[in-house]
């Protein structure tokens, strides 16, 4: 049993075939399934999954070397993701800042460093995305899930990113593992207690 | 057909797939705009700044430059493009607040017609051209290797300011003493001359905040007079408890007209009999002393009063005389005028009428303060006007310009059909225009060498209204240029410079370097203790450096007319000042013109401005304050008047005068006088851009050039016309829904009588 299936039994738990002990059951095993199996506290993980296809990047850059085999926090390139509504594309002079010493012969580096040299910016691919007509705020999320959130510490950022993002670490660039849908994010919110206001995102 | 039966279901099913087809069908059109993974580019930062964060706005200060008022803005930037200006709260002028042709400013920057690369003429068109080689075009025939005679080349600029008035006149002298022609239709060359004389500066503070009723004769200081946001500012103030009194008298009612609590629609030139009633009234009823006025003009105070008044002005007795015992009960008083009174062959006398019951009510020195000119007289405003323009068509056409140099003003468009601004310019043999834009004169040019946006560029400016200390507006960009190919106009100028004296100018590397470096040189004293690099950092953030505190000045004619009882000295300066020629004061009686009996008021709004907004989608859709109309010309008509010549709403009429006419639909309403009839300036272009062109009709046109008496300005209100109706009509197209309420009683009314007997 994952715990992802629980809130779907909890939801059948109101129509009327269901006892009102199976709900209390559910709902008691929905507490268990939360404490035993989540990793990040008082937070139940957004559900749904979407087969995004590969999407080919100027530089192939390797997710899983970073944020996997160097335990590179997220939030370390993705400055601004704590800081305003996009968690944004580091910006070169931060490759930069460790590739002038690291690695620089493996092509890839020798790919940036070339960019880099020329005075441009790599033009990446964006793989997520959402509609001009959905405001999403992504300071909002991680205050919500790992700032503001007791016993969570800021080291397990990226299981808080993989809600909506996917296992990246284990990627080399990014492909969309989640619909990021209106469902999606409906659910996510009344399992967490999000706010319900339509003017929240559609403003 | 009525036993196929859609059920509700299917038919949302049905009308959801036609609008997923249509949704589609319209995604023939190219883009990158779609949610598909891997179809979008997203482009990081190379460096960014510190505190640059991505979908975080910054905002800058700097100067608004759609008009002369040099309000402060500031502009939110974000990833390196400006998305919104607001007012800047700091700056004395607009305390924050910004009007529609500000915020349109980013409309002028982001504007698809905006002139992307230089254009040189070949064979008779324009063709583009690379910067250098437009430039080498500009250095063949202004360069020091040209030869030519600098009394032949002239700037046709309009108002210019700051240090781009100090390069302009760097390159005049370089030249050999080119000459400088600025031109703007809408101007107050008569008001600066009346306060010249009457109370001893150009540059008057006018205080509506502290007074309790404010007069104003012509000025439509809410929107287009003056500083008007400024004004507007200042107007919300005297708003405030006690509740001041607004009396506006003009022609056709203005938005500034639409506020008042008593307007009165004064006859298009009778303007100062009606402040010449006022002041006779004021001193037969209100005990206002006559001898505080000079001998000229009191003695003209017989001839006007209550029973004349409405022959003489338009104006019913009684309106009068409410708006006298305003003045005279409601202290303290300010009078202002401008705007249409002064558009008029004795605009002069008519402005010195109003200024005359500022001096009868006292208010000179308490609401209306006369302030020391701008210190630093180099970069003093040099304040366009018509009379220049037509001392350059004069000289154009006598065949003695051989290259104009145009920048910020469009005469084709804006002067009057008899002034042959065409013929002028056909005979300047090279035209060489800075320009954002192909409007009708860039048109005429032989090279343009496109500029930046305001957006872009650097600058300081002084206003041509300065509110209260004297400061410098600096004009900081706000991004970095959206073409390759576009200079600033002080880079251009600063490149010229860089042609004629190398060694002084050579070692700036641009107009930002040339900036900075003359703020260093701003005397210490000025700098409030700052250090120089301090001092240019806080005027960054402020938009502005205040560079002295403006000194009051005292006016003559009131200094002597407070001792006019006794003092002998005093008594001569009140006759010098009344005695000279300037002071004939000589107001025409009014007479009805048999073939033209009417008058035509080319009115200014804050929409269109004098026809330079009108490439602006944002601003042609805000309707008219007073009309509500958009995107159009029109005509403005008394009901009364409209029965007289059988006309009716929407009607398209022929309004002609001896210069020319124009056809529009016509408005009806009663904020006009019955002798009037106006016809909005801003739209009718032949050039300028996809939104401005074709478009309605251009009154400014068929202005006959009369002129004021003293100024020698073009009395734009002075035109007689006659009008016809067409036969046809249309319906006017402008917001706001009907002004009857069909029967329907939505709001209550009784007439004035029903009310007295209840």
């Amino acid at each position: 049993m994952t715990y992802g299936l629980i809130p779907e039994k909890a939801s059948q738990c109101n129509s009327n075939n269901v006892s009102r002990f199976g709900m209390v059951f559910s709902l008691l095993l929905l507490f268990f399934a939360g404490s035993a199996y989540a990793q990040v506290p008082n937070a139940v993980a957004p559900k749904g999954d979407h087969d995004g296809k590969h999407v080919e990047q100027p530089i192939e850059f390797p997710h899983d070397i970073h944020a996997r085999d160097n335990k590179i926090n997220c939030m370390y390139c993705h400055t601004y993701a704590r800081r305003g509504n996009v968690a944004g594309i580091p910006p070169t002079s931060k490759c930069m800042g460790c590739h002038a010493v690291i690695a620089t012969e493996k092509p890839r580096i020798k790919q940036l460093t070339e960019y880099w040299q020329k005075g441009e910016s790599p033009k990446w691919k964006k793989v997520h995305d959402l509609p001009d007509f959905v405001h999403f705020n992504h300071e909002k999320h991680l205050n919500r899930f790992i700032f503001n959130n007791e016993g969570m510490e800021v080291e397990r950022a990226d299981e808080v990113c993989a809600f909506c993002h996917g296992e990246i670490k284990e990627m080399t660039v990014a492909r969309k593992v989640k619909p990021l849908n209106m469902g999606f994010c409906r659910q996510c919110h009344e399992d967490n207690n999000g706010p319900s206001d339509c003017w929240k995102c559609h403003k | 057909m009525s036993t196929y039966k859609v059920k509700r279901r299917d038919f949302l099913k049905i009308t959801g797939l036609s609008g997923a087809s249509a949704a589609l069908a319209a995604c023939d059109m190219p883009t990158t705009i779609t949610l598909e993974e891997g179809e979008e580019d997203v482009v990081s930062y190379l460096m960014p700044e510190e505190y640059v964060i991505p979908g975080i706005g910054v905002w800058y200060a700097s100067t608004c430059r759609q008009c002369d008022a040099a309000c402060g803005i500031i502009g939110r930037v974000r990833e390196g493009r400006v998305l919104k200006l607001e007012g800047n709260p700091q700056s004395p002028i607009n305390q924050g607040a910004l009007c529609q042709i500000g915020q349109a400013a980013l409309q002028v920057h982001y504007n698809p017609d905006r002139l992307k690369q230089p254009k040189i003429r070949q064979g008779g068109r324009l063709i583009d051209a690379s910067w250098d080689e437009a430039f080498d075009v500009l250095k063949s025939h202004i360069g020091p290797d040209s030869g030519i005679d600098g009394s032949r080349i002239a700037w046709l600029s309009g108002t210019v300011s700051g240090h781009q008035r100090v390069l302009m006149d760097a390159v005049s002298e370089a030249l050999g003493g080119a000459g400088h022609y600025a031109h703007e239709i809408l101007n107050d060359t008569v008001v600066d001359k009346v306060n010249a004389e009457v109370y001893g500066s150009t540059n008057i503070q006018y205080k509506i905040a502290e007074a309790q009723v404010v007069l104003s004769i012509g000025a439509d200081f809410l929107s287009t007079w003056g500083s008007p946001v400024h004004n507007s500012v200042q107007y919300g103030k005297f708003r405030d408890a006690p509740r001041g009194v607004l009396i506006q008298a003009e022609p056709r009612m203005t938005v500034t007209g639409g506020s008042a609590d008593l307007w009165l629609p004064v006859r298009p030139g009778a303007e100062g009999a009606l402040a010449m009633t006022i002041a006779a009234e004021l001193v037969a009823s209100h005990g206002a002393d006559a001898k505080t006025l000079p001998q000229a003009v009191a003695d003209q105070l017989g001839q006007y009063d209550l029973a004349s008044a409405e022959e003489q002005t338009g104006v019913a007795a009684d309106l009068i005389e409410k708006a006298a015992d305003f003045l005279a009960t409601r202290g303290p008083s300010l009078v202002i005028a401008g705007g249409t009174a002064a558009a008029h062959e004795h605009g002069y006398e008519a402005v010195t009428a109003a200024a005359m019951l500022n001096v009868l009510l006292g208010n000179v020195g308490k609401t209306i303060i006369p302030v020391a000119d701008f210190p630093y007289s180099a970069l003093a405003p040099k304040k366009g006007d018509t009379a220049q323009l037509a001392a350059f068509a004069k000289k154009a056409r006598a065949g003695d310009i051989s290259v104009a140099l145009i920048t910020g003003t469009n005469p084709v468009y804006t002067a009057p059909e008899q002034l042959d601004m065409v013929g002028a310019l056909n005979a300047v043999k090279v035209k060489i225009a800075f320009a954002e834009f192909i409007d009708e004169t860039s048109a005429m040019a032989d090279v343009i060498l496109p500029l930046c946006s305001d957006l872009e560029s650097w600058g300081t400016h002084v206003a041509s209204y300065q509110t209260t200390d004297a400061i410098i507006s600096l004009q900081q960009p706000l991004m970095e240029p959206l073409y390759a190919q576009t200079r600033s106009l002080g880079d251009v100028l600063l490149a010229i410079m860089k042609l004629h004296n190398a060694e002084q100018y050579g070692p700036f590397a641009d107009y930002y370097g040339y900036l900075r470096n003359v703020i260093a040189a701003v005397p210490a004293v000025a700098k409030e203790g700052l250090g120089d690099e301090a001092y240019w950092q806080a005027g960054l953030q402020k938009g502005m450096l205040t560079v002295a505190a403006s000194a009051i000045v005292s006016a003559p004619l009131v200094e002597a007319a407070d001792d006019a009882a006794g003092n002998e000295e005093a008594k001569e300066m009140v006759d010098n000042v009344a005695s000279e020629d300037s002071f004939t004061f000589a107001l025409p009686v009014y007479e009805k013109d048999k073939d033209f009996p009417l008058r035509l008021v080319p009115s200014a709004s804050s929409r269109l401005g004098d026809g330079r907004f009108a490439n602006l989608p944002w601003l042609q859709e805000a309707p008219d304050a007073i009309t509500k109309i958009v995107w159009n010309s029109w005509v403005e008509m008394h009901p009364a008047t409209a029965l007289h010549y059988g006309i009716k709403q929407g009607d398209i009429v022929r309004v002609s005068g001896e210069d020319g006419s124009v056809e529009a639909q016509v408005y009806l309403h009663k904020g006009i006088n019955k002798d009037a009839i106006a016809v909005p300036m801003g739209q009718g272009h032949t050039e300028y851009g996809r939104y401005a062109s074709g478009r309605g009709v251009n009154p400014l046109k068929m202005v006959a050039v009369e002129t004021d008496s003293h100024s020698g300005e073009i009395a734009l209100c002075a035109t007689r016309v006659t009008v016809e109706n067409t036969g046809r009509n249309e319906e006017l197209v402008k917001m706001g829904g009907s002004e009857s309420q069909v029967g329907r009683k939505l709001v209550g009314t009784i007439t004035a009588d029903q009310l007295r007997r209840v």
